[in-house]
C-alpha cells in the first residue's frame, strides 16, 4: 500500500493543489450564499429560488464549478487530514489512513461527477 | 499533545560504534505559537473535507427537484450546519492568507521562457483573483445577475 | 567585572556508559554582556566541567558545528546572544536526532540522506579541457545561488515536523541541496535526482509546515527550494509517460 501511494503522489499532489487554490477560491462565494446567506434568508427571495439555483446549476460553467467545490475540497482535506494524523499519532498508519481519505476522497468526486450530471 | 520523536528519526542505516540515546523533541515542539498555527493549518482538512461532502448534498438537492431543495435550505438553517458553515468560511480565509503568503516562493525561478512575477506582485494578484472570483459568485449567487 | 550576570543553564548530559536516558545539570555561569550561547558552553566547559561535550569551530555562524535546541529552539549557539535570554537558559542537543553524548548529535543518518541526493554536477560526457569552463549567466546563478549557501548546520532537521515523524523523508537541507544541482546549467541529473525525489525519502511527505525556513541562519529558504522540487518531480514524472528515458 505504500509503495502505490508513493507512485501515486504526483497525482495527488496535483489534485491537492488544485483543492487548495481553486477550492479555497471558490468557497467563501459558495459558503456566503448557498450554505449561509439563502438559508438564513439574507439573500433576496428569488437568488437561490430552485428554478434559479437549477438554472445556474445546471448550466455548463456552473456544473463545473459546482463539481470543483465539491471535489477539490476533498482532496486538500485529504492530503491535509493524512498530514495531521502523522503530526498526532506518527506514522505507523501512515499508509493505511492515507490510502482511506484518499479513497474517501476519489468516491467524493465520482459522487460529485455523478450528481453534477444528474442536475 | 506531547507526541515524541519516532524512535528511529534520523537514526543511520547502521548502528554507530557506541549506544545513542533516541531522538528527543521539547515538551512544547507541538504547542509552539507557528507550529499550533501549522497544525491549525493541516486541521482545515478536516473541514474541507466535511465541506466537500455536504456540497454532494447541494448537487443532489438540485438534482432531485424543488422539495429536495427547499428541504436542503430548511436544513442548512438549522444552527449547527449554520455554526459548521462558519467555521468553514474562517477556515477558507485561514487557509488563503497563509497558502497565499507560501504559495509565491514556491514557484520555480522560471517556467520555460517566462519568469513569475515578483513575489509581492503575485501575492496582490492572487488576492485580487480571490476578491474578483468571490464578488463573481457573490453577483451571481446572490441574485444580482443574471436576474 | 560589573555587568557581569550570573545565568543558570541548564544542560542536557548524556553519558552512554553511565546513563540509561539523558538527563539535565544545571551549572551557574558568570555571563559577559557581549556573550553567546556557545561562550557559556565553553566556560562549563574550560571552568566547571570538563566533561561537557559540544561541538563548535568557527565561532562565526559559517561552520554549521554549533547547532543546538536553545530554550526549545534550533539555534547556532556561536550566534544566539545571551541579551535575548533571561536567567535560565535550557541547551539541549539538536531535535529528531539520536544523541550520541551531551549535546554532540548522531549526523550520518544525515549524511545518507545528503548523499542520497547526488549533490554533484552530473553530466553524460566529461567535458574535455580543450572546451573550456562551462559559462554561466548571472541569470542560471541566480536560479540556484540561494540553495548553495547552506552550511548544513542542520537546524533545518531539528525544526521539521515530517522529520520527527518520517525517518524517511530525505529533510530540508538534502532536498535543497539536490533541487540546487537541478536547477545549475551545468547539470544532467535532473531524471536521477527527481527519482530519489520521489522514491522512499519522498519531497511529497513535506506538509509545508515552512519551519526550515524560519530557522535556517542562511536564509537558504529550504520550504522553498522543497516545493519547488515537488513541481518539478511532477513534471519529470508527467513527461517521463511521453519521452523514453535511457536508463
Amino acid at each position: 500500500m505504500k509503495a502505490l501511494l508513493l507512485r501515486l503522489e504526483p497525482v495527488i499532489w496535483l489534485l491537492f493543489g488544485a483543492g487548495i487554490m481553486v477550492g479555497t477560491l471558490l468557497l467563501p462565494g459558495y459558503l456566503l450564499t448557498v450554505a449561509l446567506g439563502a438559508p438564513l434568508g439574507v439573500l433576496p427571495a428569488h437568488a437561490l429560488a430552485f428554478e434559479r439555483a437549477h438554472a445556474i446549476a445546471a448550466n455548463p460553467l456552473g456544473r463545473l464549478v459546482l463539481l470543483a467545490i465539491i471535489a477539490l475540497p476533498l482532496w486538500k482535506g485529504a492530503h491535509h487530514t493524512r498530514a495531521l494524523c502523522v503530526d498526532l499519532f506518527g506514522n505507523g498508519s501512515d499508509a493505511l489512513v492515507g490510502s482511506l481519505l484518499y479513497a474517501i476522497a476519489l468516491a467524493g468526486s465520482a459522487a460529485g461527477v455523478l450528481a453534477v450530471l444528474a442536475i | 499533545m506531547a507526541r515524541p520523536a519516532n524512535p528511529h528519526a534520523m537514526a543511520p542505516s547502521r548502528p554507530g560504534p557506541t549506544r545513542t540515546a533516541p531522538p528527543q523533541v521539547p515538551d512544547d515542539f507541538w504547542t509552539r505559537p507557528r507550529m499550533r498555527t501549522y497544525l491549525l493549518f493541516d486541521a482545515t482538512g478536516v473541514v474541507y473535507l466535511c465541506v466537500g461532502l455536504v456540497a454532494l448534498r447541494v448537487a443532489w438537492a438540485l438534482a432531485a427537484g424543488p422539495d429536495a431543495w427547499q428541504a436542503l435550505m430548511t436544513s442548512f438553517s438549522h444552527p449547527l450546519y449554520v455554526a459548521f458553515h462558519a467555521l468553514a468560511l474562517a477556515a477558507a480565509l485561514f487557509v488563503g492568507v497563509r497558502f497565499f503568503r507560501l504559495f509565491p516562493k514556491a514557484q520555480p525561478a522560471r517556467i520555460g521562457p517566462a519568469k513569475p512575477p515578483p513575489r509581492p506582485v503575485l501575492q496582490a494578484m492572487l488576492y485580487a483573483a480571490w476578491g474578483a472570483i468571490t464578488l463573481g459568485l457573490l453577483v451571481v449567487l446572490g441574485g444580482i445577475w443574471p436576474s | 567585572m560589573s555587568d557581569v550576570k550570573k545565568r543558570t543553564f541548564v544542560v542536557t548530559r548524556f553519558d552512554p556508559d553511565r546513563d540509561q536516558v539523558p538527563k539535565t545539570q544545571s551549572y551557574e555561569v558568570p555571563c559577559r554582556p557581549d556573550w553567546k550561547v556557545l561562550d557559556a558552553l565553553n566556560f562549563i566547559k574550560d571552568e566547571i566541567d570538563a566533561t561537557l561535550s559540544h561541538r563548535w569551530s568557527c565561532r562565526m555562524a559559517v561552520c554549521g558545528s554549533c547547532g543546538m535546541n536553545v530554550n526549545g529552539e534550533p539555534k547556532l549557539t556561536c550566534k544566539t546572544s545571551l541579551e535575548d535570554y533571561g536567567d535560565t537558559v535550557e541547551v539541549a542537543p539538536l531535535s529528531n536526532f539520536p544523541i550520541i553524548r551531551d549535546l554532540v548529535i548522531d549526523m550520518d543518518g544525515f549524511m545518507e540522506k545528503f548523499r542520497a541526493v547526488k549533490p554533484w554536477i552530473i553530466a553524460a560526457k566529461q567535458r574535455a579541457v580543450e572546451e573550456g569552463t562551462y559559462r554561466q549567466s548571472p541569470e542560471q546563478l541566480a536560479a540556484f545561488k540561494q540553495f548553495s549557501m547552506c552550511i548544513n548546520c542542520m537546524l533545518c532537521y531539528a525544526a521539521c515536523p515530517v522529520v520527527s515523524q518520517e525517518p524517511e523523508f530525505l529533510g530540508p537541507a538534502a532536498i535543497a541541496l539536490g533541487h540546487r544541482y537541478n536547477m545549475d546549467s551545468r547539470d544532467e541529473g535532473q531524471p536521477e535526482r527527481n527519482a530519489v525525489f520521489r522514491g522512499e525519502g519522498t519531497v511529497f511527505n513535506c506538509s509545508y509546515a515552512n519551519e526550515c525556513s524560519e530557522v535556517c541562519p542562511k536564509n537558504v529558504d529550504p520550504a522553498a527550494a522543497i516545493n519547488q522540487a515537488k513541481l518539478n518531480a511532477v513534471i519529470d514524472w508527467a513527461t517521463s509517460f511521453v519521452v523514453r528515458r535511457e536508463k
